[in-house]
């Protein structure tokens, strides 16, 4: 029985835990922290890191990484933002962002699996590579003048109080939630990453599942461009710069292994919400963003700390 | 004790669990001689040679090195004491060069700095290349040498320390001819060095080729020495053997009816073969493939299984031409895959036996709406579990809990719930005890009467002569020898696998005189 308590608390009710003790010292701190307004602000900040957080945790699962995923949504939300000049179509633009995208994933995965190049060095060069991109393509400057209905994305809220972004971002995650957790895709990715020579011996198809996860970090990091894009009514070059450092914290906190086969989208789900509430209780108590970048590192390497001791117990 | 005895193990006893893998086994190396160990796998020869190294502790006895006794720490002691092993897999690291691996952790220095004196290295290490005559360049990096080339730089790595006792285990593993040669040419200048060594090989020819004594291990224990310029190969195959010869009684499975053809290899070869092999696999078939280590089971193996590359030949399933270019193919053919290591080839050890299970038939638990049925699977697992005789509780635990008949029961389980036709097996009941192999060998039978078409790679002759209609013998990639299950004796499988000719009858008759 207490084996059980122990495996619960290295698990996501571990996680969830951390994230009430940080509800609880902003609670105190500031009071204005609770209000519904400001914890469905927090759902809406962190809606684009959740959504390119569900393409990350494909890719980690098979023990992989994708550096890639801040200048991909730079490079898609140009493009939505040209396609959406060109056509005055909403749809339209968010096909011309997940068609970038996706390609982008098709490139990383194809050089990892074909190049037989380690994705880390791969999406290090692509990440280089698409923001200077991003950068050539728009002269650095911003491209504005987008329809104004195009903000709904960004900043529009259903029946007039849930934000739109967080509305898209728990669908995506509960589309990914079935894929991973529910479907034989989601076990053979898994597979890939616990043990990929016996995943191969297993019939598992690697390549495939390889390319798979990488076109959908892609497509992922391209719908957190849109709605960036969005959200700014303009598509800035510069945006989501570092968006790779606060996925892959949400994803590892998360319970996440970066050598593959471990992670959950409940887990990543919660890392990123933990991640989201430091940001804004540390933003409504005032603190300047030099000191929030240190508090955030001390929290993730604690938070991982108090998990692993959990697990040796 | 002569004066020439560099060294002499003395009762030297040593157990594992329950396994007395050396029982009081005495041994004595002169100076200046190559020494071959022989013996089965698991005759205690890699005991004794780690033993010597230090890797293992002996329970009881003496070691003596030039008369005085001496206790070996571990491999870097041995190393201090004149005792070097160049093991079959290599210690040199790829990326320094020639010079740099022969004196790695005692370069020469030039400075009380210790900076390192590159010239010195360089100029030391081209002399020792050159003193046996090789033709390698010191400032090579490693990563840039052939197989047999790098173990000529491991072994010239051990003679730099002044190693007074090398230690030999499978040299030629992996190696041409023609650096063979220079191998048995560099141990020729070294026996003029009086440097003495220990030589450990499967191959008798190369045995009779640079030896000067052998000894013959069998169960743990010293069976015999010989002078190998006054014996004969045939006498040292008798003595690792021993002389009982199987009842045949026991052999095969009598009358099996075969059915059609499952599967066919025609002129296939990998790239690690020396000759194509052709075989025919029939339903209903236990066709058993054997040699020794390094003879190309496993790769043969693979390759059917398409996880290596085929050079040439053809694949034909049911009397048509298949394309196996990866695993993820041979789902067309029903063919399923049991590999030699079960823990990094065949098991998730951290997911639960029941996904271990289940992994390759996931298709079959779909609901609707295409995902896993958690229901189906249960019963599933369930249902595996009692046709292997794992209780349904025990599927719920990772797979790296279950001792390793279990895991090996859980692997072949995650191949029959897709229902093959035709099953490879490498090595499959290695390493685990009587019980759960006598489970597996009826598995694999029933399999066979349900009109399967099983391959099975071991190399335990016992195993295949108890199981098999028909034994292979591969001898360094090419088949030597078809043996029926009824004329296969362990004389005759292990002659076929030494690369002899020699048939059961002359063997027998050799053991009788």
């Amino acid at each position: 029985m207490e084996k059980k308590w122990k495996k619960l608390l290295s698990g996501e009710i571990g996680l969830l835990m951390i994230l009430m003790i940080l509800c609880v010292v902003f609670a105190f701190a500031s009071p204005y922290f609770l209000k519904q307004q400001n914890l469905l602000n927090i759902t809406r900040q962190v809606s684009i890191v959740l959504i390119v957080a569900m393409g990350m945790l494909g890719v980690v699962l098979v023990g992989e990484i994708d550096l890639s995923v801040g200048s991909s949504a730079a490079v898609a939300g140009v493009a939505c933002a040209y396609a959406l000049q060109k056509t005055e179509s909403t749809f339209a633009g968010i096909l011309a962002a997940l068609a970038v995208g996706a390609l982008i994933g098709l490139l990383n995965g194809s050089l990892v699996v074909y190049g037989k190049i380690p994705s880390f060095i791969v999406t290090l060069a692509t990440m280089g590579i698409l923001r200077g991109a991003a950068m050539v393509w728009t002269n650095g400057k911003p491209v504005s003048n987008l329809p104004s209905e195009f903000s709904v994305f960004g900043s529009g809220y259903v029946f007039g109080m849930i934000p739109m972004a967080t509305i898209i971002s728990i669908a995506l995650m509960l589309l990914f939630y079935v894929f991973l957790q529910k479907t034989k895709h989601g076990v053979y990715i898994k597979a890939i990453g616990a043990n990929s020579e016996a995943a191969v011996l297993s019939t598992i198809p690697l390549a495939k599942y390889k390319l798979l996860v990488f076109l959908f970090s892609g497509a992922m990091a391209a719908m957190g461009g849109v709605i960036s894009t969005s959200k700014l009514l303009s598509a800035q070059p510069t945006a989501s710069s570092g968006l790779e450092m606060d996925v892959l914290s949400g994803v590892i906190l998360g319970g996440a292994s970066l050598s593959g086969g471990v992670g959950t989208v409940i887990g990543a789900f919660i890392g990123t919400l933990i991640i989201g509430v430091i940001n804004n209780g540390l933003n409504l108590l005032n603190v300047s963003s030099y000191w929030q970048q240190i508090v955030k590192g001390i929290i993730i390497v604690a938070a991982v700390l108090i998990k692993k001791g959990e697990k040796n117990k | 004790m002569s004066s020439d005895t560099i060294l002499s193990l003395e009762k030297i006893d040593k157990n594992f669990g329950g396994i007395h893998a050396l029982k009081g086994v005495d041994f004595t190396l002169e100076r200046g001689e190559v020494h071959a160990l022989l013996g089965e796998n698991g005759a205690g020869k890699s005991t004794l040679i780690k033993i010597l190294t230090g890797v293992h502790k002996a329970d009881r006895g003496r070691i003596l090195l030039h008369g005085k006794e001496i206790t070996v720490h571990d491999p870097i002691d041995a190393r201090r004491k004149g005792i070097a092993a160049i093991y079959q897999e290599l210690s040199l690291i790829e990326s320094l060069t020639v010079a740099e691996n022969i004196f790695l952790g005692n370069e020469p220095t030039k400075t009380p700095l210790g900076i390192c004196d590159r010239e010195k290295l360089y100029r030391e290490s081209d002399q020792y290349l050159e003193n046996f005559q090789i033709a390698i360049d010191s400032r090579k990096k490693v990563s840039e040498l052939g197989m047999g080339q790098k173990r000529i730089v491991e072994i010239v790595k051990a003679l730099a320390i002044h190693a007074e006792i090398l230690l030999l285990d499978e040299p030629t593993t992996g190696m041409s001819k023609a650096e063979i040669d220079i191998l048995f040419q560099i141990m020729e200048t070294l026996k003029e060095k009086k440097v003495t060594m220990i030589y450990i090989s499967h191959y008798l020819d190369e045995v009779f080729r640079v030896c000067d004594r052998a000894t013959v291990f069998r169960d743990g224990q010293n069976v015999a020495v010989y002078r190998v310029a006054e014996t004969n190969m045939n006498t040292l195959i008798k003595a690792m053997i021993g002389k009982e010869i199987r009842a045949k009684d026991g052999n095969g499975r009598g009358n099996a009816e075969y059915g059609k053809v499952l599967l066919e290899l025609c002129e296939y070869r990998t790239d690690l073969m020396k000759e194509p092999v052709s075989l025919t696999l029939h339903e209903g078939e236990i066709l058993g493939i054997t040699g020794i280590v390094g003879a190309g089971k496993s790769e043969l193996a693979h390759s059917i299984f398409g996880n290596a590359l085929r050079r040439s030949g053809q694949i034909c399933y049911r009397e048509e031409p298949v394309a196996l270019r990866s695993p993820a193919d041979t789902k067309k053919c029903r063919m399923a895959f049991v590999p030699e290591d079960r823990k990094s080839q065949g098991l998730f050890l951290e997911d639960t036996a029941a996904d271990n299970m289940l992994l390759v038939s996931l298709e079959k638990l779909r609901t609707a709406l295409g995902t896993v049925s958690s229901r189906k699977k249960k019963e599933a697992a369930d249902e595996m579990g009692s046709k292997l005789k794992l209780s349904p509780l025990k599927t719920q635990l990772p797979a790296k809990n279950f001792s390793g008949g279990n895991q090996q029961k859980i692997v072949i389980g995650k191949w029959l719930s897709m229902e093959p036709e035709i099953i490879l097996m490498d090595e499959p009941t290695r390493g685990i005890d009587v019980g759960a192999k006598s489970e597996i060998y009826q598995i694999i039978k029933e399999l066979a009467a349900d009109h399967k078409g099983l391959l099975i790679f071991s190399s335990e002759f016992e195993e295949l002569i108890s199981l098999c209609d028909r034994i292979l013998v591969l001898y360094k990639g090419k088949i030597t020898g078809e043996v029926l299950a009824e004329d296969a004796t362990n004389e005759k499988l292990l002659s076929l696998a030494l690369g002899g000719t020699m048939d059961g009858k002359e063997m027998e008759e050799a053991i009788e005189r």
